[in-house]
Order: C-alpha cells, then structure tokens, then sequence
C-alpha cells in the first residue's frame, strides 16, 4: 500500500524519551525513526516496558510531566514536538486521536455518553450542543452501537466493556481525524469482543480513510489487523516491515522469540501416561454458587428473587494426572468453580467430591488436612503475595501454619522449592515488589507446591504476563506435572494456552458448561456454537488455520 | 431511570427510623433522674397533690401507653409544655430556630465557596508554596478552638475595632448578616480546613485519572477538563463530609451562639439543661435528629444527581 512517491503522514525522526525520576533520567524510548504512511494500519507490538506506548503518547504530547522529550515529530510540515500547548489541542482530536486500554477508566463515569462523545465537535467546530448530539448519534451509528438515540443518554456504567471502548472510538473519530493512536484498545476485553472491535477498526479505516497506529503485547492481535508490524524493546525498535515478511521470516532474535513464544507456536506436550484409567480424584455435581445480587430498594420491597447463579449446576470430574481446563469470557463462571473447589467460596448446592470425601461436609483437621492436597496459584502475581513479607518467608509459611515444619527445616526446604521453580535460593530474602512479574508468580507456584498438593489449581496465572515469559512459566510447570505427578485445573481465558497445555477442556458460558472432552474433539472440532465463536475470535499469527494438534494418545 | 418513586421508596424507609427517634426520646425524659411532677410543683407539694397531678398528666399509665399518647401528641404537633415557661415546646423551639438556621446557612455560604477555592488553588500548586501556606492555615484554623477564637474576633473585630456587633441577633435581613458575621466566620474557620483537606486530596486523586489523559487527547483545554471533569468527580467524597459536618453544626451551634449571645437552639438547649426542663430538651433532641435525618436525606439526594452510579 505505501510506497516511496506517498508522502508520508507522520514521520518520527530520532525521537527519545526519558523519564526523569528523583534527579536521574530512565530512558524509555531510545532514537527512535519511522513514518506513519496513509491508509497504514501499523502495529507496534512489544512487551510492558518496551516504550510501545509511550511512543504513541509522545505523537500526541500526552507525556506525564516527568518526560524529557528530544527528536522530531513531523506532521503536515510541522514539529509536534516543539510545538506549543495551545496549538497541539487544535491537533488533538481534530486530526490525530486516541483510544486507550481500559474504556472503563478513560470515560469519565459522571457524564453522558453523549456529552463526552460531543465534547470534541464542540470544541473543534465551535457547533452548539445539539447539533453536537445529532453528530454524536451519527458516530455511534459508524461505530455499530444498536440503538443510539437512547444509548446517547446513557452513563458509562449502563454499557458494556465493548460498548464503552466503541463510544470511545466513536468520540476519537468523530471529528474526521486522520490518524487513530490506539493503545491496546482490546486488552480488557473478551476475546469475541475484542475480534468485534478489531474487525470495526478495520471497517472504519476503509470507509473513514483512517490510519490507525496499533500498540499492543498480542503479535496475533497486530498481525490479524496490521499491515506492518514495528517490534519495541527497551525502548528501541529491534525490527520493523510488511506484517507477512516479519511474521513469516523474522530477523532479529527478539522477534522469532516473540513469535515462538505465542502459545498457538507451541506443540502441545504429547503426555506419556494414559489418564482414561487414572481414578477419579475430583468429582463436581450439580455445583451451585449464588451470589446476593446488590438489592434496590424496589427489589427489597417486591421480595423479587435476589441471588444471581455464578455457577449454576455444574458437574464434571477430574481424573488423577489429568490437566483439565476451564475456559470461558469474563464472568462466566469459571474462576468461582475455582475458588469454590479450594473452599474460598461456599457453594450453595451440589456436592464436591475429593477423593471420595465429601469435601464441602468436612470440618476440622479433615478439612484441613484437605487443603493442603488443593493448592491454587493466582492470576496476578504481586497482589498474591504480602508486600511485607520476603518471599522466602512467604513459601515457608503454609509449612509452618499448618505444623508441618518447624521454621528452621522450613528454611531448608524453601531453597528446595525455589529451585524447583528454577529460581536462585539467593531471591529469598528479597521482597515481592523486588522481583519480576515471572519471578513472583514462581514464588506464588513454589507456595503453592510446598504443602505437596495432589491438586493445583491455576487461575488465569499468565493473563498478567508477557508472553515471553508466559511461555517459560508453562513450560516450568509442564516439567513441574511431570515430575510432581500433579493434577491441575487449569482456568483461563486464553484458548491458545490451553491447547497445548491441557488433555481435556470444559467451556463455560453464563455459569454453565456448554460443551466439554478431550482438548482435541472440542478445539478441534466444536461441536457448539459458541465454542466455534470463541475459537474464530482467537487472533491468528498466521491467518489461517490454528497449528494442527497432534494426535494426543498413542 | 425514574427517581421520584425512588425517593419516595426511600422517604417510607424513613418512617421506622423516625419512629425510633420518637421512642429514644420519649425513654429520655422517663429514664431521666428527677420526677417531672415535683420539679413543676416544688418540694412543699403535698403527696396528694403530686399524685393527683400525676393522674392528672397520664404519668400513672403503663409505659407503652404513655409513649403513644406522646406519639399521638408529635403528630398533632404537640411536644408538650416547657416546664419551666409554661409555654409550649414547639412555639419555643419555632421562636428561636430561624436564628439558628440562619446562622448555619451564613456558614455554609462563607465556607463552601472558601472551600472549593482554597482546594482547587492548593490542588493545581500542589507542594508549591501556595499550597503550603494554605496547609498551615488549615492546620491553624483546625487547631484553634471555636469558643477561643470566638472571644479573640469579638475583641478584636468587634470591641477594639468596633466593625461588628459581638452579640445578639439584629432586627432585619442585612442587620443579622451585620450581627452573625463574628460567629458564622468563627464556625468557618474551623469547617473550612476540613473540608480543604478533604476535597484537595480528592482533586489530587482524579487529577490522576485516566479520563484526564483521555480528555486530553480529544483536544480539550486544561481549564475546561479541570472544571467539566475532575471537580465534579471531586465534590463527592467532600459532599458527604459537609452532610456529616452540618449535622455537627447544629448540634455545635451551642458554644457559638453562647459566646456571641445569639440567642438560637443553642441557648435555649443551655437554658433546658440548667434548668433540667425535660419537655424541652426532650423537643430540641427531637428536632436535632430530625435535621440530621433531613441533611442525609439530601445529601444522598445531591449524590444521585452528581453520580449518576449512586443508588437511593
């Protein structure tokens, strides 16, 4: 699409940006060049810290005060990164806009919809705030939100995560600009909302000739949406090019690590032992978890019914060895069968069977003896852990509470576990926020293993991570199965991991198990409808097919 | 959203606490020390006497039965005789309550927009010298006590400079704001830095907001994000504090109005005490819990219509 004769419509000239904290600068963008041509979708992917996002920032001035700027940022034949305060809000908005992460937090909760959508028409065409309102209902039309002259007078609490990120874009073009800075627009959301939004980006770039620069830590996001791809590292681009000459044969290390650390890359791990026969280890009937819905007044009043099913008859078993997965969008349900198995929440009806006990009857040291065979590890891995308390001290004290230990063979037995998770004994003393996202969510597998649990649960423990990382820790605890003979309940929203990662998969819909087997059959061949919406909506590196699964079973 | 019926669900969800009110102080007088009867008729009373008044006033009847008729007596508008002037309660406490609220309207008009000026001035030069010199301030205007600097204003502004009267109340609308200057400012001077606190730190907080960025990149000016966004998502946390705060304030009108002789609910709260008039004090309770239930009342109201994610 670009080509030399085209001029181009941004172009960053040696850009660099420190950011100045207690007297010494941290460089966050180092000498960065490239050109943002018409009709370009460009992608900047790179991981948290790669100066991704504060490069799209920087185009726009929206840097934090701290910010040391140097560099050009050529637009229309003038230097955005000189230019004064009051003359880049005419740019802002007018010409350039920008869409951000979380659409929850970047609309201000207090004010319509409407009014927020408007506020760039009335401040770039000076038009009066009814004439504001008919644009407004216009652009929610463009941006696909159903119903728009009642959803124009809605506050954003009334609207969902994939609403509020369309009225955000919606506020973003609304004056005709002629690049979108979006800065990972679909992070926060479901996966088939975030194929919805990526797909209207690309509808409005067609029929709005939009070009759209695309931050985002998800190469499959960039590489389904982008037509050239620009990979970040501390700040400097390693690599940039046409997205299938990139994807398809990278050249800097960086990059074919990114690409071989995507999860749909892996090979899932053919397991050596057979499960079919292993005995049942944990049996879930009929599980029920209700939570009181927050009440109105009117509902008190009207006795109408106020519990809302987060699970809502569940039943499936796990067999000893066996690595199930529980997939399913935000709210479905899955994280509280987590929760609910390891006791955390009480279920409101349906059995829970361990190993032939009844787990939700059990008292005492019985239940206590319980938890220690069911041991979870959490999705983010700093707020898991006491910020007080080194990590060694951490590991060591499920030991010690339960009395399994005294705090001296505690000690030994924490360097054990630290190498178990393959990190150096030496971190012990160390404090969580000392440690790396990857080196704390190790502490949080190390706790969770040093009470020798036959079942490990895992919450969504990559989501937090990059994907580099992400993939070490799978790998850590695919060695860590094996070794330890661990069955695991695998929760998660990402489909990718879970292929290659577990034997059977249960998907999750509105509290309810809508389809369940062998990785293979339901990834494979979806039988449901909505087991096929997920899987299509999964970015792909590649644009075509998902990797082939290997024939799981010899 | 419909808000009316809501309000109204709200005013029924009012009644049980309006009776409990009623009853708390109804066992106020009944379980005070002293009997009622001998302190209207004196020692020299003979017991007959007293028991004839006692039948006489329905002091004999079982308890229940006097809390309704007492009850009934409210609704009628009858908070019984003050005891030692012979006069009805409510005409006593309706003489002198507009001076209080008229003194507590004067604070809050001095002080609300001292309020949101001194924040928004300390928020935007926040660790800036400005800011600072408001901080001591406060901390100053905190510390001091009311009836202090009541008696150091009058001296000053009010007998060495003569610019203000330092006590009583005034005849006429400018002749009160003459004469309640002294005690709404010295009131003022001890609200106002709290709720400086308060709402600077709130405007620090949303000042950091992610819609502030967002509101930025749409090409909005500083000074219009900073009016049409963070101070109303501000106010809240301030607004319930000054609800919270002007419930005190009546209740806290007594030293004031002591010290400047302004003679409110406050005096006459004085007056009742000293002169254990139990119907009396038994009314100002009433009206006291009453004025806190309406303050919360609208409080809540004014959230809703600020916050629309607020529920009634």
């Amino acid at each position: 699409m670009s080509t030399s004769t085209v001029a181009p419509l941004v172009s960053i000239r040696n850009l660099s940006v420190d950011i100045v904290a207690a007297g010494s600068a941290v460089p966050a963008v180092r000498n960065v060049s490239f050109d943002i041509m018409p009709g370009d979708i460009l992608g900047i992917v790179g991981e948290s810290g790669s100066g991704k996002s504060v490069t799209c920032r920087a185009v726009l001035g929206l840097l934090p005060a701290a910010a040391r700027l140097s560099g050009q940022i050529l637009f229309q034949g003038k230097d955005l990164a000189t230019m004064a305060e009051s003359e880049m809000e005419k740019i802002r908005g007018r010409d350039i806009s920008m869409i951000f992460q979380n659409p929850s937090s970047h609309l201000d909760p207090i004010m319509k919809i409407g009014a927020q959508i408007g506020e760039p028409l009335r401040q770039h065409q000076g038009i009066s705030a009814s004439k504001a309102r008919a644009a407004g209902i216009r652009v929610l039309e463009d941006v696909r939100i159903a119903e728009p002259e009642r959803r124009i007078d809605s506050y954003p609490h009334q609207l969902s995560g994939g609403m509020k990120q369309r009225a955000m874009i919606a506020a973003a073009i609304s004056c005709g600009a002629r690049l979108l800075l979006a800065d990972e627009p679909t992070t926060a959301l479901d996966v088939t909302v975030q194929a919805r939004i990526l797909e209207l980006l690309k509808g409005l770039k067609e029929s709005r000739q939009l070009s759209i620069v695309l931050v985002s830590h998800d190469l499959g996001v960039i590489a389904q949406l982008c037509n050239r791809i620009m990979v970040m590292r501390r700040g400097e681009i390693v690599e940039q090019g046409e997205t299938s000459t990139i994807v398809a044969d990278p050249q800097h290390e960086y990059t074919r690590l990114l690409i071989a650390s995507q999860p749909g890359r892996r090979q899932p791990a053919v397991r050596s032992t057979a499960t079919h026969a292993a005995p049942i280890l944990l049996a879930v009937r009929n599980l029920v978890v209700s939570f009181p819905r927050p009440a109105g007044i009117r509902e008190t009043l009207t006795r109408s019914d106020r519990t809302f099913r987060a699970v809502d008859e569940v039943s499936f078993e796990v067999r000893s060895g066996e690595s199930l997965a529980i997939v399913g969008e935000s709210g479905s349900g899955k994280s509280t069968i987590a929760r609910s198995i390891i006791g955390l929440i009480r279920p409101s009806g349906g059995t829970l069977h361990c190993d032939g006990q009844d787990v939700t009857a059990l008292t005492g040291d019985a239940l206590r003896r319980f938890r220690r065979s069911a041991q979870m590890i959490f999705q983010s891995p700093y707020d898991s852990l006491n910020p007080r308390l080194a990590v060694g001290e951490a590991i060591a004290e499920p030991m010690i509470q339960h009395g399994l230990m005294t705090p001296k063979a505690a000690r030994h037995r924490v360097g054990e576990l630290m190498e178990m998770v393959e990190l150096s004994p030496d971190l012990a003393r160390r404090r969580p926020h000392e440690l790396s996202g990857g080196q704390c969510q190790r502490i949080g597998i190390a706790r969770a293993l040093a009470l020798s649990p036959r079942l490990l649960i895992a919450d969504e423990i990559t989501s937090a991570l990059d994907v580099t990382i992400q993939a070490q820790i799978l790998d850590l605890l695919r060695r860590l199965r094996d070794s330890q003979r661990l069955t695991m309940i695998y929760v998660s929203h990402d489909l990718a991991v879970v292929r290659t990662f577990c034997d059977r998969v249960a998907v999750m819909k509105g509290g309810r198990i809508v389809e369940m087997g062998e990785v293979s059959d339901v990834l494979g061949q979806p039988k449901e409808a909505y087991t096929q919406e997920l899987l299509a909506s999964v970015p792909k590196l590649f644009g075509a097919d998902p990797v082939p699964v290997e024939p799981q079973h010899a | 959203m419909s808000r009316i019926p809501a309000i109204g669900l709200r005013l029924v969800q009012l009644l049980p606490v309006l009776i409990g009110i009623t009853i708390v102080t109804f066992l106020l007088v009944k379980l005070s020390p002293g009997d009622p009867v001998r302190l209207m008729l004196g020692d020299r009373a003979t017991e007959e006497t007293v028991a004839a008044v006692r039948a006489q006033l329905g002091f004999d009847l079982p308890l229940w039965k006097q809390y309704l008729s007492y009850a009934g007596n409210l609704l009628q508008g009858d908070l019984g005789q003050s005891i030692r002037y012979r006069l009805p309660v409510l005409d006593l406490i309706l003489g002198v309550m507009p001076r209080t609220l008229f003194l507590a309207t004067y604070v809050l008009v001095l002080s609300i927009p001292a309020t949101v000026i001194l924040s928004v001035v300390a928020a935007r030069h926040a660790g800036k010298p400005v800011d600072q010199i408001i901080r001591i301030l406060s901390v100053i205007g905190m510390t001091i006590p009311v009836f202090w600097l009541g008696i150091m204003l009058a001296r000053f502004l009010g007998v060495e400079l003569g610019l203000f009267p330092v006590s009583g109340y005034g005849d006429g609308f400018i002749d009160h704001l003459h004469h309640l200057f002294l005690p709404a400012l010295s009131t003022s001077v001890w609200l106002v830095p709290m709720l400086v606190r308060n709402l600077r730190a709130s405007i620090l907080e949303q000042m950091e907001a992610d819609y502030v960025v967002a509101s930025r990149a749409k090409g909005l000016p500083a000074r219009y994000i900073f009016g049409r966004h963070i101070l109303p998502n501000s106010l809240l946390p301030t607004l319930n504090l000054l609800g919270v705060m002007i419930a005190f304030l009546i209740g806290g009108s007594v030293i004031v109005e002591i010290v400047y002789a302004v003679p409110g609910l406050g005096g006459l709260m004085i007056e009742a005490v000293l002169a254990r008039d139990y119907t009396v004090i038994q009314g100002l309770t009433l009206f006291y819990a009453l004025g806190t239930v309406i303050v919360t009342l609208s409080v809540d109201l004014i959230s809703t219509w600020i916050d629309p994610r607020v529920q009634l």
